[in-house]
């Protein structure tokens, strides 16, 4: 058995577990975060994706082991009590969730895009989508959602900084 | 997966003396990509995980004297968004970019990549245009050899157990040739290549000079295409010369049928794939010397 | 009148408001300032409209999507529950000769194994009961689950699924279901036939059509295995009570359905088995029987604690309905303007190695093969038909993407043969308003023509081009 400690959304968090233990199954079975999903355990859905240390990753090709004393961000660390996270209300609003089983992971990938691109365009979306596999709606409802999440970034920030100079 | 040991290597020595410690039971974890499907399929049962992915000296990319080193733990991610790499070999870029998805890029590294040795990895057949050297880590030491070396068959590389990749290098006469990636698959994003070609050659008053030219998923392993590379060394620069390249590279692989392509499909895009290749490094030639030309090839 | 309407409308939605209310401050900890959690009231716009058609509807459970608080059935667990994993035959066909657990059930933290034997009607299947739910004489496919084992992690029940031994006498398999059709193929469930479904249709007189044509066209079609891959695997979870009553949390469009065959399987009558169908992640006809739920049930019965099993990629592939591959044959006769004066027709769908859906897929495409065209001759004749391959069923369309490949790529050949353009011939032939269908049904609404010229516009067919 192996520790490792981690900062999940803001927290640090123990665990003691077996050394074949994934990202993924430590996250969802140790610490209860069943939002990231586990879809194909092969890394070619994309359900299963998070963010660790700024950088999206498929959390069932990670173990356990490779987060220790690392930051990893989950789909529940997104929304606060006060309000949702603007790219899940841009999800929701779009109509971008179906079944939403892949949901969890393309809001993950598209928080990734959007913490390194402000302003991607549409090829720059589609690439950090293309990991994120949907079998529902397809993709032109998530695209228009991480567009409409971009803007409602952007305007935020500028805010901030109008914000702070007053 | 089924239970194994864990260890984090501390530095390169401490890997290698766990490698000649365990032998063939042990296996290296560096981006994961491949190594945990394939235990999780139960390919490999592993009795001890070596862990260097955290190895930061293995991540570095920085031009030194003998050429541009890209250590073997820079992920696809981290060689996408080198300032260096983009400068220089945009198609190295390019075929970064063309392996996986953002999520596997971010973990897969650059010799993990190339120790899976299967035909179709992308990050080969540029390197291999450049004649890339590759340095190995083992119980004697440290060797270096030219990466062509490093393949042997589909899935069988020259490393011997305990063996380590830790660099790969692109040699300094090479650092200023311009070179081109080229991939076909099935889909524009997650796919594995039909064919994909590495091109280089320097210009030299209108001539091809040195052309390398490889070939990815077309033979047991990435390959060269000598005869293509000899039809064009010394020649005038120009389009039909560059298709008869591509056509003479499509007579040296040995591509097989399989459910993604049959053979026959696989010769045409060596082909024209090849012909793009030294289209858009003549094209990357010309933006280095700074003469922008509206027509790619006279 | 409609001043109450909304009154009572008015009342409704505040009544709505406050269970809702309810339901945020149930989630909140006892020590936080009671405030809806999110602070934005969930508003579905389309129960607010009086006119639904037109606006824009928002899921009702997007917001849980979006927050990943949706519960799947993998994100469910219960104390003191233990994971099953199902043994695959591997092999296409063959006779069990042996099944040897023992080394299995003695491993520690197997608390239950099962084999085909133990299960009380091994047979189940929407309209043909065909299907066992562990094989236990034979193996009619490669995806076959030969046992079942429920272990306190799924590692260990990994591990016991390698310790049980299998011994196959390996028999011939049916692989081509043009050659199943055959008196002296094996048979798949012999003695039946191998063909266990067919439908024919027939209008007018084919001959006196084919007779009357200035061109025929015969040529064969054939379209492949496909499987839905939803993004979330078949999953359920199964417990069996002290009191002896049956709960199955599980990925399950048509839970009455999945309770009756429950009930046939396991013997037990239908009050006594609770069914509880979550949000599924993805179906497209994958998820409309039962798979491993008896299994699970049973190994939940044995070790007396809740049994969860989710499949593998693999075993959706492998061990989940697919998609029927069809071959078919269109013999068309056409006048030498383009009008399709005949049109016959024969369907093999391979059914793989039991009927799932079969039967209702087999009916659609036979009926839908003609295609949407006026044609007076008309014959479809279908045959569905087992081959010791991975079992077809249902998958978004029942047949027609099949059969419209095929009609469709025939009238572009025709169209090239006779030199016309591939948007004239078929509004030459496009059903009207009121055309009778090949069953003589008479249609009603049809856009097939006012459709097709849109799009034609849309794209600039009519355009020149180069």
């Amino acid at each position: 058995m192996i520790d490792v400690t981690i900062f999940v959304n803001g927290q640090t968090r123990d665990a003691t577990v077996a050394p074949e233990t994934t990202l993924l199954t430590l996250l969802r079975e140790h610490l209860h975060l069943t939002g990231a999903k586990l879809g194909c355990d092969v890394g070619d859905c994309g359900a299963c994706t998070v963010v660790v240390d700024g950088m999206a990753v498929n959390s069932c090709l990670m173990l356990a082991g490779q987060v220790n004393g690392r930051s990893v961000t989950t789909i529940e660390g997104l929304a606060t009590r006060d309000r949702l996270h603007p790219i899940q209300k841009a999800f929701e609003d779009s109509g971008a969730l179906q079944c939403g089983f892949c949901g969890p992971g393309a809001i993950m990938a598209t928080k990734a895009l959007l913490d390194e691109k402000s302003d991607p365009d549409v090829q720059d979306i589609r690439d950090a989508l293309s990991g994120s596999l949907c079998r529902c709606t397809g993709y032109t409802k998530m695209i228009e959602a991480v567009q409409e999440a971009a803007r409602v970034l952007r305007s935020e920030a500028r805010n901030q900084i109008t914000h702070a100079r007053t | 997966m089924k239970a194994f040991g864990y260890v984090e290597a501390k530095d390169v020595a401490h890997a290698v003396a766990l490698l000649a410690e365990h032998g063939g039971k042990a296996k290296v974890l560096a981006g994961g990509t491949d190594l945990l499907v394939e235990i999780k399929h139960a390919v490999h049962n592993p009795e001890l995980i070596v862990d260097i992915s955290q190895l930061r000296e293995l991540k570095v990319i920085a031009v030194a004297d003998d050429g541009l080193h890209i250590g073997a733990l820079a992920t696809h991610g981290e060689i996408m968004s080198s300032p260096v790499i983009q400068t220089m070999f945009p198609a190295l870029v390019e075929a970064a970019h063309s392996i996986g998805a953002m999520q596997t890029r971010n973990l897969g590294t650059l010799g993990g990549n190339l120790i899976t040795c299967v035909p179709s990895m992308d990050s080969g057949p540029a390197l291999m245009a450049l004649e890339a050297l590759v340095t190995i880590a083992g119980a004697d030491g440290e060797r270096q050899m030219p990466l062509a070396e490093l393949f042997v068959g589909p899935r069988r590389t020259s490393l011997k157990p305990g063996d380590l990749l830790i660099d790969i290098v692109i040699p300094k006469k090479n650092l200023d040739k311009p070179a081109a990636f080229e991939k076909f698959g099935l889909r524009k994003g997650q796919a594995l290549a039909l064919v994909n070609v590495g091109a280089a050659f320097f210009v030299d008053k209108g001539n091809f000079r040195e052309p390398r030219i490889a070939l990815g998923a077309v033979a047991p392993t990435v390959m060269r295409a000598p005869k293509a590379e000899a039809f064009l060394d010394g020649r005038k620069i120009g389009a039909e010369a560059m298709a008869e390249a591509g056509r003479l590279a499509a007579t040296e692989a040995k591509p097989i049928d399989d459910f993604r392509a049959s053979a026959g499909y696989r010769r045409d895009l060596i082909a024209v794939l090849t012909k793009r290749a030294l289209e858009n490094a003549y094209a990357l030639a010309n933006t280095l010397a700074g003469k922008k030309v509206s027509e790619p090839v006279s | 009148m409609d001043d109450k309407t909304k009154v009572v409308e008015r009342e409704r939605l505040d009544l709505d408001e406050q269970l809702r209310g309810a339901d945020f401050d149930l989630r909140l900890p006892a020590t936080v300032p009671r405030k809806p959690f999110p602070i934005e009231p969930l508003t579905v716009d389309a129960r607010q409209q009086t006119r639904a058609v037109g606006q824009r509807a928002t899921r009702p459970d997007g917001r849980l999507h979006g927050l990943g608080q949706t519960k799947y059935i993998d994100d469910l667990s219960f104390p003191g529950m233990l994971h099953a994993r199902i043994k695959r035959a591997g092999i296409a066909s063959a006779r069990i000769k042996r099944i040897d657990t023992s080394a299995a059930e003695a491993m520690p933290g197997v608390l239950a194994v099962l084999t085909g034997k133990e299960i009380p009607v091994n047979s189940f299947g929407p309209s043909l009961q065909d299907q066992p739910v562990l094989v236990d004489e034979f193996v009619f496919h490669a995806g076959d689950g030969v046992a079942a084992v429920a272990a306190v992690t799924e590692q260990i029940a990994n591990e016991a699924l390698e310790k049980i031994v299998v011994e196959y006498e390996p028999l011939p398999a049916v692989l081509d279901p043009v050659a199943a059709m055959r008196d002296d193929s094996p048979k798949v469930h012999a003695p039946n036939s191998n063909i266990y479904a067919s439908k024919m249709i027939r209008k007018g007189d084919v001959e006196k059509g084919f007779a009357e044509s200035d061109h025929i066209f015969e040529d064969r079609y054939s379209t492949q295995m496909i499987e839905h891959v939803s993004l979330e695997p078949h999953a359920a979870i199964a417990d069996w009570d002290a009191n002896g009553r049956l709960t199955i949390w599980a990925t399950i469009g048509r839970i009455t359905l999945a309770r009756g065959d429950m009930a046939r399987t396991l013997k037990l009558p239908m009050s006594r088995i609770r069914i509880i169908g979550t949000v599924v992640g993805g179906n497209f006809g994958g998820k409309n029987e039962i798979t491993q739920e008896p299994a699970l049930a049973l190994l939940s019965k044995k070790a007396g604690r809740p049994v969860k099993g989710v499949f593998t990629r693999v075993e959706e592939f492998t061990s989940t309905t697919t998609r029927h591959p069809i071959i078919m044959d269109y013999k068309t006769g056409v006048s030498k303007e383009g009008r399709i004066l005949a049109r016959q027709i024969r369907l093999v769908l391979d059914g793989g190695a039991y009927c799932s859906w079969s039967e209702t897929t087999l009916g659609k495409a036979c009926i839908l093969a003609p295609g949407p065209y006026k044609i007076d001759n008309v014959v479809s004749e279908a045959f569905v038909v087992y081959t010791n391959k991975t079992m077809t069923g249902a998958m978004r369309g029942f047949g027609a993407p099949q059969v419209c490949f095929a009609y469709e790529s025939q009238m572009d050949d025709i169209a090239k043969a006779l030199g016309m353009d591939p948007l004239e011939i078929r509004l030459l032939n496009a059903f009207d308003e009121g055309s009778p269908s090949p069953t003589g049904q008479v249609l009603h609404s049809v856009v097939v023509k006012e459709t097709l010229n849109k799009a034609a516009d849309r794209f600039g067919w009519r355009e020149p081009r180069s």
